[in-house]
């Protein structure tokens, strides 16, 4: 245990008295030995290692740039296509109330013509029943007229007839009974009516 | 140096493992590797302002990050250190107890930064940051001076740090299973879980050093905020 200890001292003592160096554990050989080996390993890891794995690295680094890049854009297209979007749905939108309005507009004009149409089309079968009637209610008359002067021409014809009968089998009397004397009063009223 | 052997095959296997082994397959231990790897990888070009310079250096760093990773952590396997002597010595030792691997590691490093140095200002224009005449700068040249030594400070700052953390580390190890006795097996994994994590902040600080200092070497002049920045982020890194 105490050799433990003190292994390093009572070399380092014993050594130190001829040669610091050698007290320290340098030997020269071992050093160029060491800087050789060193070397070497830095030469075959820069050779065949280093290179393989920073290119993995690197490789790695670049995807990630991408994949960011990536993302970037299509963040920036998304918005692109929301702000498209919105203005799409706003001119939709005004023209959707353009196309309303228009054809209200137009729904109204043809309200309004089909309503001025149906009123010339009542006006004018009004007119032409206005019309008819007026026709036949001349028509009417006509017919009236010629009836009553048929009659009137019928009753003075029976009257006229029956009078002559009379005078003929009885002496004409002086005074017209009651009957003779009213149709002769139609007739006259006929006559006045006509000669109006 | 056994165990060095060891631990760098371990290294090697954990890479080609999660490289060429299963390929196109991909389990827990490959993803941690990668994880690993990629976190390691990425804190690189944080550092290291020019992409350009961190995509030449990251080998280096990276090799030196899981190099002592690895072989600090192999510190606290059964039978490493004391516990097995040969010959008088030990056994198996993990490497970064071992002042010649430390010394290795940090003369590699600080030949790539003179190396990259030289690279991005020319031969003349990297010994114009040590060497300035003192008739045109008084000030600069002694500046220069400070800085040459400094180079030097940093080579043994860095073999030194790393050396006596795991140094003491494993004699604290020693130590405390000594002490502790027949209640080691119930206090000893506290202190090596202690160990694993400062083996990760040793590897870790070797790694950002090595990278500060070569991006510092590779500045330009103009850039005096960003050298400032970088000296106080130098200090706050060897303070830990």
């Amino acid at each position: 245990m105490t050799q433990l200890f003190t292994q390093f001292a009572s070399e380092a003592a014993a050594a130190e008295a001829s040669n610091p160096v050698k007290a320290l554990g340098i030997d020269v050989k071992l050093l160029v030995f060491q800087i050789i080996a060193f070397a070497l390993l830095t030469w075959l890891l820069s050779k065949y290692v280093f290179p393989v794995l920073m290119k993995a690295v690197d490789d790695r680094q670049k995807r990630i740039d991408e994949g960011n890049t990536a993302a970037a854009e299509a963040a920036k297209q998304a918005a692109e296509t929301e702000t498209k979007l919105a203005k799409l749905l706003k001119e939709a939108r005004s023209e959707a109330s353009d196309i309303v309005a228009t054809a209200k507009e137009e729904a109204a004009g043809l309200v309004a013509k089909s309503e001025e149409k149906s009123k010339a089309q009542a006006e004018r079968i009004v007119a032409a029943a206005h019309e008819t009637i007026e026709k036949d209610v001349l028509t009417a008359k006509k017919a009236l007229h010629n009836e009553t002067i048929e009659l009137v021409a019928q009753a003075t014809k029976k009257s006229w007839a029956r009078r002559s009968m009379r005078a003929s089998t009885n002496s004409l009397s002086p005074n017209p009974s009651r009957g003779e004397r009213l149709i002769c009063k139609a007739n006259l009223a006929g006559a006045r009516s006509l000669s109006m | 140096m056994l165990l060095g052997g060891f631990s760098v095959t371990v290294l090697l296997d954990f890479f080609l493992h999660s490289i060429y082994g299963e390929k196109g397959q991909t389990n827990r231990f490959v993803g941690l590797v990668q994880w690993a790897f990629e976190g390691m990888y990425k804190a690189v070009y944080d550092i290291v302002p020019d992409r350009v310079m961190a995509r030449s250096i990251a080998p280096l760093a990276l090799t030196i990050f899981f190099t002592v990773l690895i072989s600090y952590w192999a510190d606290i396997l059964p039978g490493v250190g004391h516990s097995i002597s040969w010959h008088g010595g030990e056994l198996l030792r993990s490497l970064p107890t071992d002042l010649n691997f430390t010394i290795a590691l940090a003369i590699t490093s600080m030949t790539a930064v003179q190396f990259y140095a030289v690279k991005q200002h020319g031969f003349l224009g990297n010994a114009k940051r040590y060497v300035i005449s003192p008739l045109k700068n008084p000030i600069g040249a002694f500046e220069g001076f400070l800085e040459l030594i400094g180079e030097f400070s940093r080579l043994i700052a860095l073999s030194l740090r790393l050396f006596g953390n795991a140094f003491a580390g494993a004699a604290l190890l020693a130590i405390v299973a000594g002490l502790a006795s027949y209640a080691a097996s119930a206090v000893l994994p506290f202190f090596m879980a202690f160990e694993l994590f400062i083996g990760f902040i040793q590897a870790y600080v070797f790694y950002v050093l090595t990278l500060i200092f070569a991006s510092l070497a590779t500045a330009s002049h103009g850039g005096s905020h960003d050298t400032a920045h970088d000296s106080a982020k130098t200090k706050e890194v060897a303070a830990a």
